[in-house]
């Protein structure tokens, strides 16, 4: 006996991750781009190796921090967002991904997409603070 | 130089390496890290660290519009994702502990080595506009690693089946190590796993490469941003250029033939390779 053949994802699946990774790209690159409006007028003449030297990222490693940032409305805080957005869009992708083989039964990618989560909410959340 | 000038640079540089990034697989970080550490002066583990989100913003613009086309294989790409994603915790983590011993100039010259090896391969198959037959393992059968495209030049859907899926995970495993360790898509391997050893079009295989290097790039990228070495400020404007120069790449690649693409993607990777070692023995 032979398996079925496996079906071809369907244009709907290839329709809504295209309009997923677009959206979070956008939400990204707007949140950035105006952040980074604010913090050129808040540092007049900031050279590029003072920007180096102050890389403002390191007071919104935690979620506190951040939190502070944002609602204190530092333009830094939200440039970092704007990277967290862009860090999110494929692990979403890949969320996505596992709902629609959970829904079409299909056990070996389920397993897969699953793997692949949980292994990058372990780089995210575990390796990564233990690195630092 | 004052940030005022440096941004329309940065920015520049960032749309050069995401049209090259878009069109070649690649991520286009390959062409940033260089450049921000050779006319920058950025440091290298930033460089790295921007390199990452060089990827990310890549990945999500031309994948878009692949995936739009379906000239990306989404399977295929969420498959070989378990092998790369592992790669990218162990590359990024290395790339901590060799920074942390002052070893960031032996990792330039790491990458450099790393890129030419990819060379000869690609030009040996520099006239070949489609695979041949190919014979799909059971692994490929079963989790139905094959589709179609349709080709704007040839003006045909032209199928394709994944064969040698073993070799390829092995390949994309290397592919997440290196990636994580240099901050690039590392999409020179992925794109050399999905046509040497799956046998899928040129096209299909740069497409679904920067489907993936999106998710391998976001592995590392928790890893570098808690390790500081993400400066948002220069992170930033790079992100918004790269997403520019892939839009348009991705907008030109169904026009070209599987062929060009090859020719753009080889030059790209000598360049930057020797480019590379140079500046890692402290050559300018």
């Amino acid at each position: 006996m032979t398996n079925p053949p496996v079906p071809t994802l369907p244009d709907a699946e290839y329709r809504w991750i295209s309009s997923l990774l677009r959206g979070g790209l956008v939400i990204s690159l707007l949140l950035m781009t105006g952040a980074l409006a604010v913090y050129a007028v808040l540092h007049p003449g900031l050279t590029l190796s003072a920007a180096i030297a102050t890389n403002p990222i390191l007071q919104f490693l935690g979620l506190s921090g951040l939190a502070a940032g944002l609602a204190r409305g530092d333009p830094a805080a939200y440039l970092t967002l704007g990277l967290i957005a862009l860090v999110a869009t494929p692990i979403l992708r890949v969320v996505s991904g596992f709902y629609y083989f959970r829904r079409g039964h299909e056990r070996g990618m389920e397993a897969i997409t699953i793997v692949v989560i949980v292994l990058l909410l372990f780089g995210l959340l575990v390796l990564g603070p233990l690195v630092r | 130089m004052n940030l005022d000038l440096a941004l329309p640079l940065l920015l520049l540089v960032a749309i050069a390496g995401g049209l090259a990034g878009s069109l070649t697989g690649l991520g286009g970080a390959v062409v940033v890290i260089p450049a921000l550490v050779i006319l920058f002066g950025v440091p290298i583990p930033e460089a790295i660290g921007t390199g990452a989100v060089t990827i990310l913003a890549t990945s999500s613009a031309a994948g878009a519009a692949y995936v739009r086309d379906r000239l990306s294989d989404l399977r295929i790409g969420m498959f070989l994702e378990v092998a790369t994603v592992p790669g990218a915790l162990v590359g990024a983590t290395l790339t901590v502990l060799l920074t942390h011993a002052d070893l960031e100039d032996g990792l330039l010259v790491a990458l450099g080595l790393v890129l030419l090896l990819v060379v000869p391969g690609s030009v040996a198959r520099r006239h070949e506009e489609l695979p041949g037959p190919v014979t799909p393992d059971a692994r490929s059968r079963s989790f139905g690693l094959s589709g179609s495209y349709r080709d704007q030049v040839l003006g045909r859907d032209v199928p394709y089946q994944a064969e040698s899926t073993s070799p390829a995970l092995g390949v994309m495993f290397g592919a997440g190590v290196v990636s994580g360790m240099f901050g690039i898509g590392a999409g020179v391997f992925k794109v050399l796993a999905l046509e040497r050893y799956l046998r899928l079009p040129m096209k299909v295989a740069t497409a679904t490469s920067n489907f993936m290097i999106g998710v391998t790039a976001a592995a590392g990228a928790g890893i570098l941003f808690a390790a500081g070495f993400v400066n948002p400020l220069i992170a930033a404007p790079v992100a918004l250029g790269t997403a520019g120069g892939a839009f348009v790449g991705s907008r030109l690649l169904p026009r070209l033939t599987n062929q060009t693409v090859r020719l753009v993607f080889i030059p790209f990777i000598v360049i930057l390779a020797v480019e590379t070692i140079l500046r890692g023995f402290g050559l300018p």
